[in-house]
């Protein structure tokens, strides 16, 4: 049995072939340890949504493994099978994509709990209704379609479906870079509320500051491979690679002020 | 100088939307501020609070939208912009008052080449010569590279930030006075986007174009501007120096100020706004802040949305309650 809840060795992801090849990750492991949270973070293109979603289950790795729990995850076509696939749940960057149109947020919700508890419709809504209540959505809301909703109303919805299987990790890529400041600062709250309950999550992100504030360990990845990575804190107190520190000077505000001091010696 | 005249004015403006059985849909009800000539502000506030209306209005474009100002003035160098026609109006637009819009990715029209693209702005000068040399010259504003192929490009083959370049370009392509950018960084990364805000600071003193950054981000507002204005339920609720901001007197710029993750210290618990921004169409009386508002008092519920006041006029709050709150935070 391995210490760690996710590990990956050494994947590399490529697409296509000849002269249209493109190599999104290099070769590149990670491991995540039970209630930790870690952070992807890099540019658009650097390889950190394909990586996410080859630790999600969605997208076999040309090469390498992916291991949960010390068991493989990608055996054949398939991926996290029984009782591992319940386990690692993901939240998507887009909420207007990643929600059905025509579904309210408690169907939507009491959908994902009647898959994965198999109890009727009943005890899922009810169980639905207590998550959605938990992601701070009012029992009204739960009943409004996802264009009447805001879009940071959106993105608590797909993380209480998310939490219908009562996921050990939660994968959530950009969830916050659709959404305006307020709303981000309660979809962050409740993020730690989650991290206290003792979720792991995986955050991809290209806004360093979401990183610095939830996380404990970042991967910075550029290009399909991680330049730097180790202890959030000192990564942004104390940046090694030239990358980091550009990304560190490049964000607004106080945080960018102090990279750039630096920086500039 | 710019203190008695300023650029662009905008007084009370009240923007609805005129429904032929219903009652009129205010959307905006007292947006107020000042830009001084090469003066850079940022307009902060959530979505749906009328940043993009009250720009809208000063390019004359809310009546395509179906929307009008009704109440209020706008005055830009001068004009008052509620007593010209249209044919005035394509002599004030793209080529006194810059636009560039929302959607980097969707902006630039995406049959025509670059080259077509700027030419087409550039003759909006009314000086049709030298298209070619001009385009390019307009690239290399924008710190383009390798010009003479991107001149042959189509949008598609760009990168976000090369679009957004493009789309500064041709909005600089008459010189205006003014430039509005429209959350131009939004869905791009940050070190593009540290790279966009780099260029429109240039811009600013190397042309002295005055410019209007939207956004919701307060911290990049921080990095770049002179002047905030902060905008609440189609009101502009605090208006000041940026640092005059640092020390918040309206509720609304406190709650946001204080969600702000560049700040918080990691696993601090965030500071979230009450409920949402109320609809528009359902504003309630008194101050439309009163219902999200924890220093709420009775006298906020009723009559009309307070009007700013300030003791130095560089900064100025829309709160009745605003000299109490200072010693709160």
């Amino acid at each position: 049995m391995s210490d760690f809840l996710i590990e990956a060795k050494n994947v590399s992801v490529t697409f296509g072939s000849g002269s249209t090849k493109v190599e999104a990750v290099k070769n590149v492991s990670l491991s995540l340890s039970p209630g930790e949270p870690i952070g992807i973070v890099g540019e658009s293109g650097s390889g950190k949504s394909t990586l996410a979603r080859v630790l999600a289950g969605l997208q076999p790795p040309t090469d390498g493994e992916v291991f949960f729990n010390g068991v493989s995850v990608y055996k054949g076509a398939k991926s996290y099978t029984g009782e591992a696939r319940r386990q690692v749940q993901m939240v998507f960057q887009d909420p207007y994509g990643s929600l059905n149109p025509q579904l309210t947020g408690l169907s939507a919700v009491s959908e994902a709990v009647r898959i994965h508890d198999k109890c009727d419709k009943k005890s899922s809504e009810v169980r639905a209704l207590e998550l959605l209540h938990r992601m701070g959505i009012a029992q009204l809301d739960a009943l409004k379609k996802p264009r009447q909703l805001s879009g940071g109303q959106r993105q608590r919805v797909s993380v209480a479906r998310a939490l219908s299987a009562n996921p050990t990790v939660l994968l959530a890529d950009e969830p916050t870079s659709a959404i305006d400041q307020s709303a981000q600062a309660q979809l962050l709250n409740l993020f730690r509320g989650l991290l206290n309950d003792g979720l792991a999550i995986v955050l991809v992100s290209h806004d360093l500051g979401v990183i610095r504030y939830l996380t404990k360990r970042v991967y910075v990845m550029k290009d399909g491979v991680f330049v730097e990575s180790g202890i959030t804190e000192e990564i942004f107190n104390d940046p090694r690679e030239d990358y980091t520190k550009l990304l560190l000077a490049s964000i607004p505000g106080h945080l960018g002020v102090a990279a750039r001091k630096k920086l500039n010696g | 100088m710019t203190n008695q005249n300023p650029l662009l004015s905008v007084k009370d403006v009240v923007i609805g939307i005129p429904h032929p059985r219903r009652e009129t849909l205010i959307i905006v009800n007292k947006a107020n501020f000042d830009i001084g000539n090469g003066e850079m502000v940022g307009i902060v506030g959530e979505s749906g609070s009328g940043k993009t209306m009250v720009c809208r209005a000063i390019i004359g474009t809310l009546e395509r939208r179906g929307a009008k100002v009704l109440g209020g003035e706008v005055f830009f160098d001068g004009i008052d912009l509620a007593k010209i026609n249209e044919a005035q109006w394509k002599k004030l637009r793209g080529k006194s008052i810059g636009y560039v819009p929302q959607s980097a990715l969707a902006g630039p029209n995406p049959v025509l080449t670059i080259e077509a693209q700027l030419a087409e702005a550039l003759r909006n000068t009314g000086d049709t010569k030298n298209l070619k040399t001009r385009s390019k010259e307009l690239l290399d504003l924008v710190k383009i590279r390798r010009v003479d192929t991107v001149m042959k490009q189509y949008p598609y083959q760009l990168s976000g930030g090369m679009r957004q370049r493009v789309m500064i370009a041709c909005a600089l392509a008459t010189q205006p006075k003014l430039l509005i950018a429209d959350e131009p960084t939004t869905g791009l990364d940050v070190t593009v986007q540290s790279q966009i805000m780099d260029l429109l600071t240039e811009i600013r003193s190397s042309m002295g174009t005055a410019i209007i950054l939207i956004s919701h981000d307060l911290a990049l507002i921080d990095d770049v501007c002179d002047k905030v204005v902060v905008m609440h339920a189609g009101a502009t609720v605090e208006v000041g120096a940026v640092k005059d901001l640092e020390k918040p007197r309206h509720p609304y710029t406190v709650a946001l100020n204080s969600s702000r993750i560049d700040i918080a210290a990691p696993g601090s618990e965030l500071v979230t706004i009450l409920g949402s921004a109320p609809s528009v169409g359902q504003w309630q009386a008194g101050c439309r802040f009163s219902l999200r508002c924890q220093f709420v008092q009775d006298d906020c519920k009723v009559g009309e949305h307070p009007a700013l006041i300030g003791t130095r006029s560089s900064h100025q709050t829309a709160c009745l309650h605003a000299d109490k709150l200072e010693g709160v935070r």
